[in-house]
């Protein structure tokens, strides 16, 4: 017995897209029924924002869109032309991490980390909108992304740890600070 | 420059008078002062101020209170809330092309022919394989070697491999995947697990002479300890259930992903997230037929692994194959629905639980069927089907114990290694059925447990070696905490509390391939130069639990040193030594060792110098923060970089190997090293649930999750192991399951029907640490990865039960399924209303105050086993009045061990047992 499958759409053609990607203006071609997660990951240099289902499930490709989470996945490059798109890479100031990233790492929010982009993503949004969220609203922002390693418990703790940073005002020290004097006890003059 | 006064308090290093004031080269920094020791990480044994209730261990002198114990960020956390951390699917190589894989649509069939003419005239097609690329067999284990990378011959499952193909871009690789044409005759498939032990026309594989029957059994254990038969006569409770639980899949947020790549001078390198680069690093060697010191296997960062990423796969050597036909870059990524294809999940199992108790209270006897479903390959699933019995011996005394167990081949895709691998659905059966024999013996479930423990340094009834056990500690943890006295068997309809226990493996005695047999377990390798920073090297497999954090720790910890100034080079296996990778919960604790060990070497090369140099006494020099000094004297030392230039004058820099392998322990019985581990975790759950009698729904309301891990070396990933371990437990005991259709078809393959918790499910999980200081882990430490989920499962089952009085045997417990069993004790009862149903009550019996009183004199009996280091051997048995000094095999002839079934048993065999009616091909001399 012979397999048959139906045939692929063909392509449209390529088109003009032009966005802001992390503050950078993009200026690309694409094709028209191109998906955003494929524009971003393998046109516009972002492989921080991750591919894991396809279907919106589970969050990983989540980006911010004019400010707002949305599943890259299942958004058409299309929609997103002329808006300004914010992925993982772009929450960072120079070396200076945002504070949600850098809770991530100290309280265990990532494991493996995989789903860490999505959820970085959307818990900087909520922050922005709500410098101090509760517990329960904490949950309702990430209740669109699935994570596999931390039980989540640990990524409601760094969410609310960044909070308490981004209220007091205090910021993420530049991660290129000296480190570590392996001849510590004297002083330089 | 001016100091400030509070600074020159500090403990400081002074400079030792003569030395030069200049800066050493290689420091950069701008800190004057070491920070002084933290007290509170020093153990008691050396002066500090860390509590030992357990006592002193071997590894206490090398602690410098810098982070062991102490909760630390994952050393490389920073890559991956960057976007920096790149995964499989984000290496981009240069002139790389996609392939597709090309899989089968039906169940089992022949391959009769494959046509690519078509799919070689579309365009942008750069290279097809099929099988007969590749026509050597590999798999995990080497005694069960049967995967090719494209079907030869055979299709034994939805989604196994037939073809692959390479494309400039991905539309044209799916566009040639239409294009393949593959000409199949259909064969009988079958996807009863219980079919698999009958004969059959065409088994799924052909063993040659070691072929069972013409069955479909790939595996098959029989293990009796004691006397089974005596089992019916002590007992005065039995429980029996026959357990079905559905195959669930580790769901790794990560879709596995492969890069393929020649380089010009004709080796291969191969990026792939992998739990075990060496496996598949001699996989590729017998595919590829080229030696290993070819292939480079580069571990890219791994999206979760679970097990999932565990065994070397087709698709890894499609790529390899591919990239070799095209002389370009390959890479493959899966869609999420591939991933259910390869699947490796949990095995689906039928399993009979049967489980006695005497008068005293003791369990006089374990009978476990369990027949388990392997899908279409062996994969890890000889060791799963001793799992699932040999697991399940701890951490409880008994007086006999019977085991049959087979594995059988459907036409599913795979079942292989899952985090819990073999122990979570027998562990489940095993602890409700303890529930079951408390509510019998009408006495507190907690109580029963606690009177049947296991000491300290004890051999359970099959023979593993038992050193360090907190299980006591974990359950009167769990107990005080949850409140439990005040709320089991006392709460209203619908609100209820269960308590389920856990028992794991940390680390395998046995190495998968343990030939050449001295080979250790783990090496990992330093380099100090004169920069002062440590660079290690080893192949354990960072999958997100934290094992280059846990290494780069043991070595900052012996060396005295910031984590900042170690990194850790654990990707390739160019550089890295070989390890065996991450599974089987043993990285921590053979990895952490051998770079202890390591450390150790530098260390003596360090105190070596700084005698050089300052003429101290070698016996009071201790190492603090980046400073080595004599004790009774801080002011003669030297700072860290001043003895690493010393120690280098004439050699360059320094280099060490460490190395760990196991002790020689256990039996000599077929079968005695499955589930040998060099020592185990422990852990104790009481999880409180509401359920909708009504719906059927169940909520889990909180958990109370105490694990023995030894030692926390890092108490952060420890509980980030312990709640993540929940989330997946009760993924399996609510929600996840492998939905196969009538015709067998695998209805779920993607995230939205296969359910796993998202936050809104998760209970609020109390992580309890416990540590019992394990003698030969490092620093005390034993596993945390797998143990912590073998309780939810039948801690969320027994409080179900305890809410409103059924028991479920059928995981996960849906409502639909809940709802039933509900509605038939309402129908059975002649109750009208659900609303009406009571839930269950305990009036204790007797036998309480008795158990209570073997509680607290066990209690005593431990503490003293545990601190006393002088101490008598205790074998199983020694609670039924066996002498604990010997063996109860050798002594006691109806102790004999049996690893054959006797024609007794053959006559009447449960549904496992079957798998013996048929005999081996070679003895039935037709081979």
């Amino acid at each position: 017995m012979v397999q048959h499958r139906l045939p692929m759409l063909p392509s449209a053609g390529d088109v003009p897209w032009v966005a802001s990607v992390n503050g950078v203006e993009k200026q690309l071609n694409i094709e028209n029924n191109a998906i955003l997660l494929d524009v971003l990951r393998d046109q516009a240099g972002s492989l921080g924002t991750k591919r894991g289902c396809d279907m919106g499930t589970c969050g990983c490709c989540s980006v911010l869109v004019n400010g707002e989470p949305r599943l890259s996945c299942l958004t058409l490059a299309a929609e997103a032309e002329d808006c300004e798109i914010t992925t993982v890479e772009g929450l960072a100031e120079g070396h200076h991490l945002h504070p949600i990233q850098a809770m991530f790492t100290e309280c265990g929010g990532s494991q493996c980390g995989f789903c860490t982009p999505g959820f970085l993503v959307v818990t900087s949004a909520l922050l922005e909108e709500n410098p101090s969220p509760s517990d329960e609203e904490i949950k309702c922002a990430i209740e669109g992304n699935l994570c596999r390693c931390t039980g989540y418990q640990q990524i409601v703790d760094s969410v609310r740890a960044a909070s308490e940073i981004l209220t007091s005002g205090e910021s993420v020290a530049d991660s290129t600070s000296p480190k570590s004097d392996p001849h510590p006890g004297f002083s330089r003059e | 420059m001016a100091k400030e006064g509070n600074e020159d308090e500090m403990v400081g290093y002074r400079q030792q008078p003569g030395k030069l004031p200049f800066a050493k080269p290689g420091s950069g920094g701008k800190e004057r002062f070491s920070r002084p020791t933290d007290e509170g990480l020093i153990p008691e044994s050396q002066g500090g101020e860390l509590a030992q209730p357990w006592g002193s261990h071997r590894h206490d002198n090398l602690v410098s209170g810098q982070v062991i114990g102490k909760p630390t960020a994952l050393v490389d956390g920073r890559w991956k809330v960057t976007g920096q951390a790149q995964y499989g699917d984000d290496i981009r190589l240069p002139g790389e092309l996609i392939a597709r894989i090309i899989r089968s649509p039906h169940h089992y069939a022949r391959v009769l022919s494959i046509d690519c003419s078509k799919a070689f005239e579309l365009p942008g097609v750069v290279a097809i394989a099929t099988g007969a690329d590749a026509a050597n067999k590999f798999g995990v284990l080497p005694v069960t070697k049967d995967e090719h990378a494209m079907a030869v011959d055979k299709v034994r499952h939805v989604g196994d491999l037939v073809a692959c193909v390479a494309a400039e871009d991905e539309a044209t690789a799916r566009e040639a995947e239409r294009l393949i044409e593959v000409e199949y005759e259909i064969l009988d498939s079958i996807h009863d697990m219980r079919d698999g032990l009958k004969n059959n026309e065409y088994p799924i594989h052909d063993r040659g002479k070691y072929h069972i029957g013409n069955t479909n059994v790939q595996k098959r254990v029989f293990q009796e300890f004691g006397d089974v038969d005596g089992i019916k006569t002590n007992a005065i409770a039995s429980h029996k259930e026959n357990w079905l639980f559905a195959g669930v899949n580790h769901a790794a947020t990560e879709p596995h992903a492969v890069v393929a790549h020649w380089d010009p001078s004709g080796r291969l390198t191969l990026y792939t997230p992998q739990q075990v680069p060496h496996y598949v690093h001699r996989a590729l060697a017998d595919v590829l037929e080229i030696p290993m010191h070819q292939i480079n296997v580069h571990r890219t960062f791994v999206g979760g692994g679970f097990g999932g990423k565990s065994d070397p796969f087709p698709h890894e050597m499609c790529s390899a194959i591919l990239a070799r036909k095209s002389g370009r870059p390959v890479r493959i990524t899966f869609d999420r629905e591939e991933v259910y294809w390869i699947n490796r999940g949990r095995h689906p199992s039928r399993i009979e639980m049967n489980l006695h108790a005497d008068d005293k209270g003791r369990i006089c006897g374990i009978e476990t069927d369990a027949l388990i479903d392997g899908g279409g390959f062996a994969s890890f699933g000889h060791v799963t089907t001793y799992y699932n019995g040999v697991l399940h011996t701890a951490p409880y005394e008994i007086e006999a114990f019977h085991y049959t167990g087979a594995r059988v081949w459907t036409n599913k895709p795979a079942s292989g290694a899952m985090r819990g691998h073999g122990a979570v659905n027998s562990r489940c059966a095993v602890e409700t059925g303890l529930d079951d024999l408390a509510e019998q013996l009408s006495v507190d479930p907690i109580d029963l447990r606690l009177a049947n423990l296991l000491p300290p340094h004890s051999a359970t009834i099959t023979g593993f070696r038992v050193t360090s056990i907190g299980m006591r500690e974990c359950l009167e943890r769990v107990k005080e905490e949850s409140c439990w006295d005040e709320k089991f068997r006392k709460m209203p309809l619908g609100k209820g509390i269960g308590i389920g226990c856990g028992f794991f493996i940390s680390g395998s005695g046995l190495p998968i391939h343990w030939d050449p047999n001295k080979f250790p377990h783990a090496t990992v390798h330093l380099k100090i130069d004169m920069d002062g920073g440590v660079t290690v090297h080893t192949g354990a497999a960072e999958i997100g639990q934290g094992s280059d954090t846990v290494v780069a720790q043991s070595v900052a910890e012996v060396l005295g040193l910031p984590l900042d100034m170690i990194r850790i080079r654990s990707r390739e296996s160019d550089t890295a030594p070989v390890d065996l990778g991450s599974y089987s919960s043993r990285v921590t604790f053979m990895n952490a060792n051998a770079a202890i060990s390591a450390a150790m070497q530098i260390r003596d090369e360090l105190l070596d110098a700084t005698v050089e140099i300052t003429g101290a006494d070698r016996e009071k020099l201790v190492i603090g923060d980046r400073r080595i000094f004599a004790k009774n004297d801080p002011a003669v030392g030297v700072s860290y970089l001043e003895a690493l230039h010393k120690a280098q004058e004439d050699r360059g820099a320094l280099v060490a190997s460490g190395a760990y392998r196991t002790p020689p322990m256990g039996r000599v019985h077929k079968g005695a090293a499955a589930g040998l581990a060099p020592a185990y975790s422990f852990s104790a759950y009481v999880a409180e649930v509401s359920v909708d009698v009504e719906t059927g729904q169940t909520k889990v309301d909180k958990v109370w999750a105490a694990h023995d891990c030894g030692k926390a070396l890092n108490p952060l990933a420890v509980k980030g192991q312990i709640i993540g371990s929940c989330h997946m437990g009760m993924g399996q005991v609510l929600s996840e399951e492998m939905r196969y259709g009538r015709n067998g078809h695998l209805m779920n393959p993607d995230l939205l029907d296969y359910k796993i918790p998202s936050v809104h499910e998760m209970p609020e999980i109390i992580p309890i640490i416990v540590e019992s200081n394990d003698p030969e882990g490092p620093f005390g430490a034993k596993e945390a990865g797998e143990g912590p989920l073998l309780p939810i499962l039948p801690a969320v089952c027994n409080a179900v039960y305890d809410a409103v009085g059924v028991r479920t045997a059928e995981l996960p417990i849906t409502p639909d399924r809940l709802l039933r069993l509900i509605e038939r004790k309402c129908k059975t009862e002649g109750i009208d209303d659900q609303l009406d149903l009571q839930s269950p009550r305990l009036a204790h019996s007797e036998l309480q105050a008795v158990l209570a009183a073997r509680a607290e004199e066990h209690s005593k009996r431990d503490l003293e086993r545990r601190m006393n280091d002088d101490r008598e051997p205790y074998h199983n048995g020694a609670l039924f009045g066996l002498d604990p000094t010997t063996p109860p095999d050798e002594v006691d002839e109806r102790w004999a061990v049996n690893v054959i079934p006797s024609d007794d048993y053959l006559a009447e065999p449960r549904l496992a047992g079957n798998a013996w009616k048929h005999t081996e091909r070679r003895h039935r001399g037709d081979s």
